[in-house]
């Protein structure tokens, strides 16, 4: 199965702590991967080197091949990479359908036309109606992002994360500060999305149950470091892995 | 419909101005448009970019000086003018390079210091600017496209109607322009910058855009008061002058097109009747502003379109 992204030998230090260290890191097209691990484990920090929000201390960065360590966030968009974030980053005084819009914009290298309006951008808006009535946001479309409610805010965050049509996604605790039901629905959303689209999606997400039914792969980051990979049954029986979740079920 | 009936009755109420107005109301009202011009492209960095500029009388001052200087050398409106806006853009765009580099009260000092330098500028190159003197005699030259027409605009109602036809095709431009993919992308930017950089969108070209444009309002606002006061002097570059826009976009309304326009306005009226009784009327201008702030953030606008601070 081909390679989308790669790290070879990736470190982040801030300061004193190696928030990731030494990480050989593959992403394979198609397997829907998760990566967990333990609060301070470095799964952020990872997503942030490879989408470009950080740029790493050491080791490279590899995207089909080409390397793309020293790329900025923006021009990796426009290869194929796109993410989500685990604080709620969306525009708040942007429409719901504005904030969908605005990124399809940028897919189709639209964003610096300066007298058309926005109505007339046919193909946009075309795509931007798929996109909202994907992660059910169709009658929230007129409503300022900031009015919605934390759970639709995550989709909403969901939808701007596809809406550049990707090759690969991170969403990064995509269901964070949802409650139970929210959060499987959301997550069947990205599992539905993955089928749906042409896209590789990786997640960090906490919630096992789910982790463990969704996932073709799973990555367990440990004190900046990978500790293991593998497919979920492989993860379940590892001892190491019990042993940082504390002897949790897994 | 109702707000395209509204843009026309005020745009046919400017052009019959003349008719049943004095001398006074024209002169105001010229400068309520120049102020207008001013903020608006103020506004498309600060409220539609998220920058807060406390510099662009510097670029009002490259207008007005680069407009006054072709003038004096050669007596053709169109080429003073046109020429006053482009080097107002010129200078905007260089100095933009410099600003957009930070974000917040950094990029709000850069400018303020940007603005001062060109303050100094004028205020000491004397061979250049004339430094406290300013530049005088600036002629109101008639306006002159060789072999097609000459129109002179010496009488003050001429050329008022000179500064309503650049006024309305800006403002025009600034709306199409607000209101298209690239108006979005900036309001993107202003929400979150670092979301839009993670959707694919280059965060300081657009900056830098949004700069260079807001220079060339300032500039064309500038390059059209020398033919009005056939005079320029350093305080139109003063960072005083700059909070000018500021006042108004916080009077009229951030989040809203209108808001710097009808912000302009209000900005003379209150001027203009507060002088009558006090001369300390900045002290009652800075009250009404504060309660504005404090009361409706979204500025006069906002209370009669009922969007509260949304915009």
């Amino acid at each position: 199965m081909k390679e989308i992204i790669r790290t070879e030998g990736l470190a982040k230090y801030f300061g004193e702590l190696a928030a990731v260290h030494a990480v050989n890191f593959s992403l394979k097209e198609g397997l829907f991967t998760s990566i967990i691990g333990p609060n301070g484990a470095g799964k952020t920090t990872l997503i942030n080197l490879m989408s470009g929000y950080l740029f790493p201390d050491a080791g490279r960065v590899f995207f089909r091949g080409t390397e793309i360590t020293k790329t900025p966030a923006h021009k990796r968009v426009k290869m194929g990479i796109s993410r989500s974030f685990q604080i709620m980053n969306i525009f708040p005084r942007l429409t719901v359908f504005q904030n969908i819009l605005l990124p399809v914009l940028s897919h189709l290298n639209k964003n610096s036309q300066a007298f058309s309006t926005l109505g007339s951008q046919r193909e946009a808006v075309e795509e931007t109606e798929k996109i909202l009535n994907e992660v059910w946001l169709w009658e929230e479309k007129d409503s300022p992002a900031a009015a919605l409610s934390h759970g639709d805010q995550r989709l909403l965050e969901l939808g701007i994360a596809v809406a550049t049509n990707p090759q690969v996604c991170f969403l990064d605790e995509p269901s964070s500060g949802m409650n139970p039901i929210e959060r499987i629905k959301v997550l069947e959303l990205v599992k539905k999305l993955s089928a749906e689209r042409k896209t590789t999606f990786a997640i960090v997400e906490h919630d096992m149950d789910v982790v463990f039914s969704l996932s073709d792969w799973i990555v367990v980051m440990n004190r900046g470091e990978i500790l293991a990979e593998g497919k979920p049954d492989e993860i379940r029986d590892n001892q190491e892995v019990r042993d940082i979740y504390l002897g949790e079920e897994i | 419909m109702k707000k395209t009936l509204m843009v026309l009755i005020l745009i046919a109420i400017l052009i019959l101005l003349p008719l049943f107005a004095g001398k006074y109301v024209i002169y105001m009202t010229i400068h309520i448009l120049l102020l207008s011009l001013f903020s608006l492209g103020f506004n498309l960095l600060f409220g539609y970019t998220g920058l807060l500029s406390f510099g662009h009388a510097g670029f009002y001052a490259v207008g007005a000086y680069a407009c006054a200087k072709i003038l004096l050398a050669a007596p053709s409106l169109l080429v003073g003018i046109v020429g006053g806006v482009i080097f107002a853009g010129l200078v905007s765009l260089l100095l933009g390079l410099l600003c957009i580099r930070h974000t917040r009260i950094y990029f709000s000092m850069l400018t303020l210091c940007f603005g001062m330098m060109i303050f100094s500028l004028a205020w000491k190159w004397r061979d250049m600017t004339g430094g406290d003197d300013g530049l005088v005699g600036i002629p109101r030259a008639p306006l002159e496209i060789p072999g097609l027409l000459r129109i002179s605009v010496a009488a003050m109602e001429s050329y008022y109607y000179i500064v309503l036809v650049f006024s309305i095709l800006a403002i025009f431009i600034f709306y199409r322009l607000v209101k298209s993919p690239l108006g979005l992308t900036l309001q993107g930017i202003r929400d979150s910058e670092t979301r839009a950089a993670c959707v694919g969108i280059s965060v300081r070209n657009y900056r830098l855009i949004s700069f260079t444009i807001a220079g060339l309002y300032a500039g064309l606002a500038g390059a059209l008061l020398p033919p009005l006061e056939n005079t320029v002097t350093p305080p139109v570059a003063h960072w005083s002058h700059s909070a000018e826009p500021v006042l108004a976009t916080l009077l009229g309304g951030i989040y809203t097109f209108a808001g710097p326009i009808v912000g302009a306005f209000l900005f003379y009226i209150i001027k203009d009747i507060i002088v009558r009784f006090t001369e300390y009327w900045l002290i009652c201008l800075g009250v009404i502003v504060l309660v504005l702030v404090l009361g409706f953030r979204g500025g006069v606008v906002s209370i009669f379109s009922g969007k509260g601070g949304t915009g």
